[in-house]
């Protein structure tokens, strides 16, 4: 039983594997806290899913476990040190070739993301995700119109970010 | 189109810019075991629950806890004891419905309110500890003044040299003094544990209650 368990799991976590990297993307700055990160959150799905009924989708259920592991249960690590300006190298940003200013400005966008604070940055996650308020509220236990608020406030404090 | 929405464009791209790890990879994380704050925090309540039951056994067994019982302060101490256990049976039970509710798959701000809970549900232990320990001290030396003998001897020395009120006033406030010391290091033990512990969490909740106002 439990080895089917695993392996259903394994194998669901395997193919949605990105969100958790997206999770990780956002809310560390380098390789070792992203792969620490990535470590934490696998051990608390797992934990969480013989309580999976499948009365949501795998996916919907991973966005709730992975940012509430990522804003509430992860202890940071020792080797998370905040390095700016790393996201670029991390990931190669993926653009038309040649095109400086495109990749320019997404380097700027995601280093100004990760200046963030830990709900704003949950915030944009869902937003980036194509999540509606509705989703966004009941992830992170505010209302909707709250959510509206407060995802205004994160799109002018970029823009006080990127054009200070 | 806004900033966010340039970002997003990027973001869903199907990409191949995350690292893919094979089932064996995710199999291996599965077996590994969690560092979470609330394990942490787990582990930290249930020695906290058991450094205070060791201390008040370790307490009822000292030398001077058996000279005590010669004062024939049963009916004081006996019931002040039992009360103790209550107490704790309480809060460990209180501790264990708590955690069980903790649910990582619960709304974020319910998740941060059910651990902070648990939380509090040791602290107030502790801190009925701490007051209990007050408490038995005074009661103790209350006890003291009346019951032994060579105590009853000193005041009786300072009253007929008229330094009674002196004597009670060292003694009070050198009683205080430890007292106020002890719980001190607690409060430096508590601040620098779940100062360090639950510093994102308190920071992230605020941030989210903050949303309601």
């Amino acid at each position: 039983m439990t080895k089917e368990l695993e392996h259903s799991f394994v194998e669901q976590l395997e193919q949605h594997q990105n969100i958790v990297h997206k999770v990780c993307r956002l809310y560390t700055n380098n390789q070792d806290a992203h792969n620490d990160l990535f470590q934490e959150i696998t051990i608390q799905l797992w934990k969480a899913y013989p309580k999976f009924r499948g009365d949501s989708k795998f996916s919907t259920w991973m966005y709730r476990v992975s940012l509430n592991t990522a804003i509430t249960l992860y202890r940071k690590s020792k080797r998370n040190i905040n390095t700016q300006d790393i996201d670029g190298i991390q990931y190669k940003i993926k653009s038309e070739p040649y095109d400086d200013t495109e990749e320019q400005q997404l380097k700027l966008l995601y280093n100004a993301v990760h200046q963030l604070n830990d709900i704003e940055k949950a915030l944009v996650f869902l937003y980036l995700e194509d999540k509606n308020y509705n989703e966004i509220s009941e992830t992170l236990g505010i209302s909707e119109v709250n959510a509206r608020v407060k995802m205004n406030r994160v799109k002018t404090k970029l823009k006080t970010i990127l054009n200070p | 189109m806004d900033e966010l929405d340039i970002l997003k464009k990027d973001w869903q791209k199907e990409d191949s810019r995350y690292p893919k790890l094979s089932y064996n990879d995710i199999y291996v994380m599965i077996l590994k075991k969690s560092s979470s704050i609330v394990k942490w925090i787990f582990i930290i309540s249930i020695i906290e629950f058991v450094f205070w039951t060791v201390i008040s056994f370790a307490l009822k067994d000292a030398e001077f806890n058996k000279k005590f019982e010669s004062y024939n302060a049963g009916n004081i101490m006996i019931p002040f004891m039992v009360l103790g256990y209550l107490i704790l049976a309480y809060f460990f039970y209180k501790f264990f419905m708590n955690y069980r509710t903790i649910s990582v798959t619960d709304n974020a701000k319910r998740l941060m309110e059910n651990i902070l809970k648990t939380r509090r549900t040791v602290k107030q232990y502790v801190a009925f500890n701490l007051i209990y320990l007050v408490v038995s001290a005074f009661l103790v030396l209350g006890i003291e003044f009346n019951r032994d003998e060579t105590l009853i001897a000193t005041v009786n020395k300072a009253a007929a040299d008229g330094e009674l009120f002196k004597f009670y006033a060292v003694t009070i406030l050198a009683t205080t003094f430890v007292l106020a010391v002890i719980i001190g290091l607690f409060l430096v033990f508590y601040y620098l544990i779940y100062g360090l512990l639950l510093k994102r969490l308190n920071t992230n909740y605020k941030e989210l209650k903050k949303l309601e106002v």
